[in-house]
């Protein structure tokens, strides 16, 4: 903004310049040249600017910036007229001036070759003796020169003597230097290897170590095994003895009750037993026919087998009465009550497969 | 000390058997039922027999009231000898013999006849043989091989070829009655007549050889013993005295008569030697008939009628002459005593309600068990084996033969003679 103004304010002088300078220009053209005077000075302005909040600075500066832009155009606007003014008679100047320069020149050019011709005929004798006493002063510096340039040589050489000592030295030195350095590095081999023996010895110490730990803690593993086989074991004999115990007590109650079951299986086999018994001897009963001369006293025991179906197997007299009549009576009842009753319950079954049979007349 | 148990595991695993074999069945009783028995009709090659063995046997056996012979359309086959026996279909049956047979004739005069008898359940031959008989000799031999068989199931001597007297009575169109005594086969079967004659005969009795008969007869007018010889047919008076003699009664060892004599004027039980002709009076009461004596199987003691009590009672007497003993008690009349060939058992007629029977009193126990029921029963006689009574009853107003069983289970009618018939007597069984 500042600039602007202060452009402005430039360019407005260069302007104001411009015309005096014209003006002047104008004058001394036509009369004699009088000193420029000061016409006018642009006042510079100087805003107090205070601090607002943003919003009321943005909005100021808008408002501002609105104005400038409409002082800055009506100025451009000015300034182009002026602009336009200023070139029009720029160019008017432009001509007055080419055409007073053109005859200046020509007169300055005229005047200008005759100095010149003059200066340069001095100017050529100069010269020539000044080339003389280059030449001179030439040859003088190239003798200086050899001579330095000869120091030079020598002075290398001597330096490529030193340097070639130097590098001698240098070499042994290296060399010296190599040695020490095989020498240390034999050395640090050396103690390289000694360090690797030790290490290894080390190492071997701590493998032994390790491995006689190894051992020592296998031992004890292998103890504590031992330890908890042992109390394994004895755990285990214990819970075998316990079990035993559990097992004989078991056993013995399981045998009571077996016993008791058994007993009481036995009863009731008995039982069917009886109740098929007397079955069996209704039915042979209702079968007998007793022979009439049955006298009493008579009795005949008989063994008979039966089929699993209650089918007679077989009939033997295992104590006779003495009367073959009366025992057949009794064989010929038993097979023609067959089948028997038979129970269905296998042991009473069993039980009824073979038994004996007592008749008896009364 | 291993030997010990051995021992004791030995015995201990025959507990179990022998607990077993202790189970022992006790039967009691039983029933005397007829046996079942499946008489399979003989096989017969040759001349047809003029008797059916089969059918007679058959009926003896069944007429005994011991047998129950299957009806012949239960018979599943008919075999004719053991080999064609298929044991276990006549099992089934449950019969307790199987009797098979062939009869076999070449020229229809002589018969060659063979029986078999089985034990079906055990398949096993209980009696087998073989006979040659006439052809007239068919029937005889019928009724002995019902014996056989009756004896080899019942262990009793059979009866049926023992043979039965009686007397009939036929009434001439002109109102007379011509009387006869007859023999006939147990059944009553093929009489034939031994005596006749216009007079009554009564009481006929056989001596215990079964060859002769001895029996009252009227012939003369009066009642008199007489003896008979059934081969030859010859007669002898044995007791004519004046009065009554009748009822004549063989001792068991065949040498005395007991017979019921009024000769003192009081009919009373007297005892003839036959030997010598000696009588020695049995009893003495004047006031009292005593009458129908027989002999008690041991020959000591005579059982006879008597009415010293005011009726008809069965009194014991000393064959020697004592004191007597009154056997029976039930009912107002007891008479017509016989003894089963055992002594245990005494047949009797016995009247209820004015109506005769036919009763047996056990002579142990005193227990009377009446027999019959239609109540005009007559003459009881023990049938040999003592398992059958023979009486006379009434059948449509005619005097008939019948028999019942000791039990009174089985009643036969016996005969078909157009007769009367009474006062039968069965022989005793012939040795």
């Amino acid at each position: 903004m500042k600039t602007s103004w202060i452009e402005t304010i430039i360019a407005g002088s260069y302007a104001l310049i411009l015309h005096i300078i014209l003006l002047a220009l104008f004058v001394i053209g036509m009369e004699s040249q009088t000193p420029p005077k000061l016409v006018s000075q642009p006042k510079v302005d100087i805003v107090q600017a205070t601090v607002m909040d943003e919003a009321a600075i943005l909005q100021e500066v808008a408002k501002q910036q609105q104005l400038e832009n409409e002082k800055r155009r009506l100025e451009q606007e000015r300034q182009q007229q002026l602009d336009k003014k200023l070139a029009e008679t720029q160019q008017e100047l432009a001509r007055t001036e080419q055409e007073f320069l053109d005859q200046q020149q020509r007169a300055e050019l005229e005047q200008k070759q005759l100095e010149l011709e003059k200066q340069q005929q001095q100017e050529k004798i100069a010269k020539l003796e000044q080339e003389r006493k280059l030449q001179e002063q030439k040859t003088r510096e190239a003798e200086q020169h050899r001579k330095q340039e000869e120091e030079k040589k020598q002075q290398a050489e001597q330096q490529r003597k030193a340097e070639e000592q130097r590098t001698l030295e240098a070499e042994q030195a290296r060399k010296i230097e190599e040695e020490k350095k095989q020498q240390a590095e034999q050395q640090r081999r050396a103690e390289e290897e000694k360090r690797k023996l030790a290490e290894a010895d080390r190492k071997a110490e701590e493998q032994r170590k390790a491995e006689a730990e190894k051992a020592r803690k296998l031992e004890e593993e292998k103890k504590r095994q031992a330890e908890e086989a042992r109390k394994e074991e004895e755990k285990r004999k214990a819970e075998q003895e316990r079990k035993a115990k559990i097992a004989e007590a078991d056993r013995l109650l399981q045998e009571s009750l077996a016993a008791e079951q058994q007993e009481q299986e036995e009863r009731r086999v008995a039982g069917v037993v009886d109740q098929y018994s007397l079955m069996i001897k209704q039915r042979v009963k209702r079968y007998w026919i007793r022979p009439g001369s049955a006298e009493t006293g008579l009795q005949v025991t008989l063994r008979v087998s039966l089929l699993p179906g209650g089918d007679v197997k077989q009939v033997t007299v295992i104590k006779s009465s003495g009367n073959s009549v009366f025992d057949r009576s009794a064989e010929s009842a038993v097979y023609k009550a067959a089948p028997l009753p038979q129970p269905t319950d296998p042991k009473a079954a069993a039980a009824l497969r073979d038994f004996q049979f007592i008749f008896k007349p009364e | 000390m291993t030997k010990i148990w051995l021992t004791l595991i030995w015995l201990l695993a025959f507990l179990p058997w022998q607990a077993q074999a202790e189970l022992v069945i006790e039967i009691t009783g039983g029933t005397e039922a007829a046996l079942p028995i499946a008489i399979v009709p003989f096989g017969n090659t040759g001349f047809a027999p003029p008797e059916d063995i089969s059918h007679v046997i058959s009926n003896d056996l069944a007429r005994s009231g011991r047998f129950a012979p299957l009806p012949q359309q239960d018979l599943i086959s008919q075999p004719h000898e053991k080999a064609q026996i298929n044991f276990q279909d006549w099992r089934l049956l449950r019969s307790e013999g199987l009797l098979v047979g062939k009869v076999d004739s070449i020229d229809g005069e002589t018969y060659q006849v063979q029986f078999q008898l089985f034990d079906v359940y055990k398949a096993q031959q209980l009696v087998g043989k073989r006979y040659q008989v006439p052809a007239s000799g068919l029937r005889r031999l019928a009724h002995q091989i019902a014996d056989e068989v009756y004896q080899a199931l019942t262990g009793e001597v059979g009866v049926f070829s023992t043979r039965l007297a009686f007397v009939t009575a036929i009434k001439n169109v002109d109102g007379t009655k011509r009387f006869a005594l007859q023999v006939s086969d147990s059944d009553g079967a093929n009489p034939r007549t031994v005596l006749q004659s216009k007079q009554p005969i009564m009481s006929p009795n056989w001596s215990p050889d079964g060859e002769r008969l001895t029996y009252v007869s009227f012939e003369n007018g009066n009642a008199e013993v007489f003896i008979q010889e059934m081969t030859s047919g010859r007669r002898n008076s044995v007791a004519a005295f004046k009065g009554l003699n009748s009822a004549p009664s063989w001792s068991p060892d065949g040498k005395k008569l007991a017979l019921t004599l009024s000769k003192a004027g009081n009919p009373e039980i007297y005892v003839l030697e036959l030997a010598t002709g000696n009588l020695a009076r049995v009893t003495h009461n004047s006031q009292a008939i005593d009458t129908e004596a027989v002999w008690m199987p041991n020959g000591n003691e005579l059982v006879f009628t008597s009415d010293r009590g005011g009726r008809p009672q069965i009194y014991k007497v000393p064959a020697i002459g004592g004191k007597a003993e009154r056997l029976t008690f039930e009912g107002s009349y007891n008479a017509s005593p016989d003894i089963s060939p055992d002594g245990q058992m005494m047949t009797m007629v016995h009247v209820q309600n004015g109506k005769f029977y036919i009763a047996v009193q056990d002579l142990t126990t005193g227990a009377v068990h009446v027999l019959t029921d239609t109540g005009r029963d007559e003459s009881p006689s023990f049938a040999p084996n003592g398992r059958m009574i023979l009486y006379a009853t009434e059948q449509k107003g005619k005097g008939v033969l019948a028999a019942v069983s000791v039990d009174g289970r089985i009643h036969q009618r016996l005969g078909e003679s157009g007769s009367e018939v009474r006062e039968p007597a069965w022989s005793p069984i012939r040795k």
